[in-house]
C-alpha cells in the first residue's frame, strides 16, 4: 500500500545515518551543485519510505545487502525527474514567450497550467516517443488518427494502439 | 526524525486495489471507441455493462474522462511545445518526434480555424516551408505553396479545386472538348470568399488566414474571427472570372497582368500584377526596395514559429533574391545587409530589431 510499513522506520533511520552524507557528496559530484544535492539526498530517503509496493524504489529485504547501490538507483531516478521538470519549465517559458500577449493566460492560470503540465509530463515519462507524439497530436492538436498515421509513418491501427497505451498509462498513474 | 515524518506525509499515491494494466488498457479502448463517433448502440451497451461489472472498471473509466478533460483544458499553444519538447534522455528518437511536432505547431500557436473542414484532411497538403507540384487528371499543373491545402473534385460537370488554406499556382489544361460543347467541364477554384472560373489560364490563388491577418501591418493585436475571409487572385496568362460567395452576380473578370483581393461580399478594385506573384513556385523571394516588415512577414510564411519585426526597423528597405528552401541563412545574413540584429529567443521565436535595442 501507499504508506510504508512503520516497522521499516528503524531500518531507514539507520540507512540515513550511515549513508546520507555519502549520498549527498555523490549527488554533488553528479549535479555539480550543493543545493540540489542536499534536496535530492533528502528526497531519496523520502522516496524510499513512501514507495508503493510494486515500484522500483521499494527495497527488498531489510536490512539491505548493498545499501549504496540501492540508494544510487533511487537517486538517479530523482535526478532524471529533476532534469525533466527543469527542461519542461524552460520549454514552458519559451512557449509562453511565443504567445501573443492579448491571449496569454493570467499569472494564476499560468501556475495551474504549469503544474498540470508537470503532472502530465511525469505520467507520459517512459512512453516511447512515437506513442507520446501520437497521444499529444490527438489530445492537444485534435488531429485524426489517419493524419497522425501519415505523420508518424505508421498504420492507423498502430496509432490506435499507441493511443490506448498512452491513455492506459495515464489511467494507472493519475491521482 | 523529521525526514521520516515528512516522508510519511508526502506519500499520497492513490493506488487503487485491482486497477492493473489490463483494466487500464480495457478502459482506454472503451473510452476511445465511445468517443470516436463510430460506436454503435450495441457498443455503448457493452461498454455500460463493462463499467458496471466491477467498481475498478468504473474507476478506470472515470480516470480516462478526467485525463481527457485535463488535456482539453490546456491551451495547446503552451502545452504542445512544452510536452512535445526534445527530451534529452533519448536524443535521437526525440529529434524525430520534434520534427513531427514542429509540423503541427502552427495549428496550436495560431489556432488556425477554417470555416470549412480541417485542412489536415485535404487531398493535397503542404507543410510550412514545403512546396509541391501535382499533376491533375486532366493535365492541369497545380503547385502548392507553403502551408497549403487543396481538395480536388473532378466530376462529369466540372473540374473544381477547393483551396482550404494557403496558396496555389494553377496552369490549366484545356478540357478535352471545346468550351461551347455540352460536355465541356469548366475549371473552378473555390475559397471561403468565393469562386474563380478559369478562362484558359495560368493564375495564382491565395487564401489569407488568421495568421496573415495577425501579421499584416496596421492590424495590431491578435486575429479576430470577425475578419471576413479574404482571397487574392493574380492572373499571369488568360483570364479569370471572380464571383464573391455572397454576391454571385457581382462578377469581375481579371485579365492577364492583373490581380485583386476579394471577400465573400465584394471584389476590391483590381491592381497591377505584382512582378513576383509566382516567384514562390520557383522557390525564391524577390525583393525590390521592400519594407523590412513586409519582407519578414513574407519570410515568416515559410518558417514555423514566430518571426517578429521591431517597429524601429520596420521601414528599412531591402532588395535581393532570397532562397525560400531554408530561411535560417536568410535571417542570419540580414545584419550584413542592414543595421539590424537578429535575436533568437528560441528557434521558433525570432526578433529582428535595431542592433543595440
Amino acid at each position: 500500500m501507499s504508506v510504508a510499513d512503520p516497522a521499516l522506520h528503524p531500518h531507514v533511520r539507520t540507512l540515513y545515518r550511515e549513508h546520507h552524507g555519502w549520498l549527498q557528496s555523490w549527488l554533488r559530484k553528479k549535479l555539480g551543485n550543493a543545493f540540489d544535492a542536499a534536496d535530492l539526498a533528502q528526497d531519496t530517503f523520502v522516496r524510499i519510505l513512501g514507495a508503493p509496493a510494486d515500484t522500483l524504489e521499494k527495497a527488498g529485504d531489510w536490512p539491505l545487502q548493498e545499501p549504496r547501490a540501492y540508494l544510487t538507483v533511487v537517486a538517479k531516478r530523482l535526478m532524471a525527474n529533476l532534469y525533466r521538470r527543469r527542461s519542461l519549465e524552460q520549454a514552458y517559458l519559451d512557449a509562453l514567450a511565443a504567445v501573443p500577449e492579448p491571449v496569454a493566460p493570467s499569472p494564476e492560470q499560468q501556475a495551474i497550467i504549469l503544474e498540470t503540465l508537470q503532472q502530465i509530463d511525469a505520467m507520459l515519462d517512459g512512453l516511447s516517443q512515437p506513442v507520446r507524439a501520437a497521444f499529444l497530436l490527438s489530445q492537444l492538436e485534435g488531429l485524426g488518427y489517419a493524419e497522425i498515421a501519415v505523420q508518424l509513418a505508421v498504420s492507423e491501427r498502430t496509432v490506435k494502439r499507441y493511443m490506448t497505451e498512452a491513455m492506459a498509462r495515464c489511467i494507472l498513474l493519475c491521482e | 526524525m523529521s525526514a521520516v515524518r515528512a516522508a510519511v506525509q508526502s506519500t499520497t499515491h492513490s493506488v487503487v486495489q485491482g486497477l492493473n494494466e489490463r483494466v487500464a488498457l480495457q478502459a482506454a479502448e472503451w473510452f476511445f471507441l465511445l468517443n470516436s463517433g463510430e460506436a454503435t448502440a450495441a457498443d455503448q451497451h457493452r461498454c455500460a455493462q463493462w463499467r458496471a461489472a466491477d467498481p475498478v472498471h468504473e474507476t478506470a473509466w472515470q480516470r480516462a474522462e478526467r485525463v481527457n478533460q485535463t488535456f482539453q483544458m490546456l491551451p495547446s499553444a503552451l502545452a504542445m511545445p512544452t510536452l512535445g519538447r526534445q527530451v534529452r534522455s533519448d536524443r535521437r528518437a526525440a529529434i524525430k518526434t520534434l520534427a513531427v511536432l514542429l509540423v503541427a505547431a502552427p495549428t496550436g500557436w495560431w489556432g488556425w480555424r477554417l470555416a470549412s473542414a480541417s485542412p489536415w484532411l485535404a487531398d493535397h497538403r503542404t507543410q510550412t516551408g514545403e512546396r509541391r507540384d501535382v499533376l491533375l487528371p486532366d493535365g492541369t499543373r497545380l503547385t502548392l505553396n507553403t502551408a497549403s491545402a487543396v481538395d480536388v473534385v473532378y466530376d462529369g460537370t466540372r473540374r473544381l479545386l477547393r483551396l482550404r488554406a494557403g496558396e496555389i499556382l494553377i496552369d490549366t489544361a484545356p478540357d478535352s472538348v471545346a468550351s461551347n460543347h455540352p460536355a465541356y467541364r469548366p475549371f473552378v477554384v473555390e475559397t471561403q470568399a468565393g469562386t474563380m472560373r478559369a478562362l484558359g489560364t495560368r493564375f495564382v490563388v491565395r487564401q489569407f488566414d488568421e495568421a496573415d491577418a495577425w501579421r499584416a501591418p496596421g492590424q495590431g493585436g491578435s486575429a479576430s474571427n470577425a475578419e471576413p475571409a479574404r482571397s487574392q487572385v493574380a492572373v499571369l496568362d488568360g483570364a479569370v472570372e471572380i464571383r464573391p460567395a455572397e454576391n454571385r452576380d457581382r462578377i469581375v473578370v481579371l485579365r492577364a497582368g492583373q490581380q485583386a483581393v476579394f471577400t465573400a461580399a465584394a471584389v476590391d478594385p483590381p491592381g497591377m500584377l505584382a512582378p513576383q506573384a509566382d516567384d514562390w513556385s520557383r522557390g525564391i523571394l524577390r525583393a525590390t526596395r521592400m519594407r523590412l516588415a513586409d519582407f519578414l512577414a513574407e519570410l515568416a510564411r515559410y518558417r514555423p514559429g514566430v518571426l517578429r519585426c521591431d517597429p524601429a526597423v520596420a521601414d528599412l528597405q531591402i532588395s535581393g533574391v532570397f532562397q525560400l528552401r531554408d530561411t535560417g541563412p536568410v535571417l542570419d545574413s540580414l545584419p550584413q545587409a542592414l543595421p539590424v540584429a537578429v535575436r533568437y529567443r528560441t528557434r521558433y521565436w525570432v526578433t529582428v530589431s535595431a542592433p543595440d535595442s
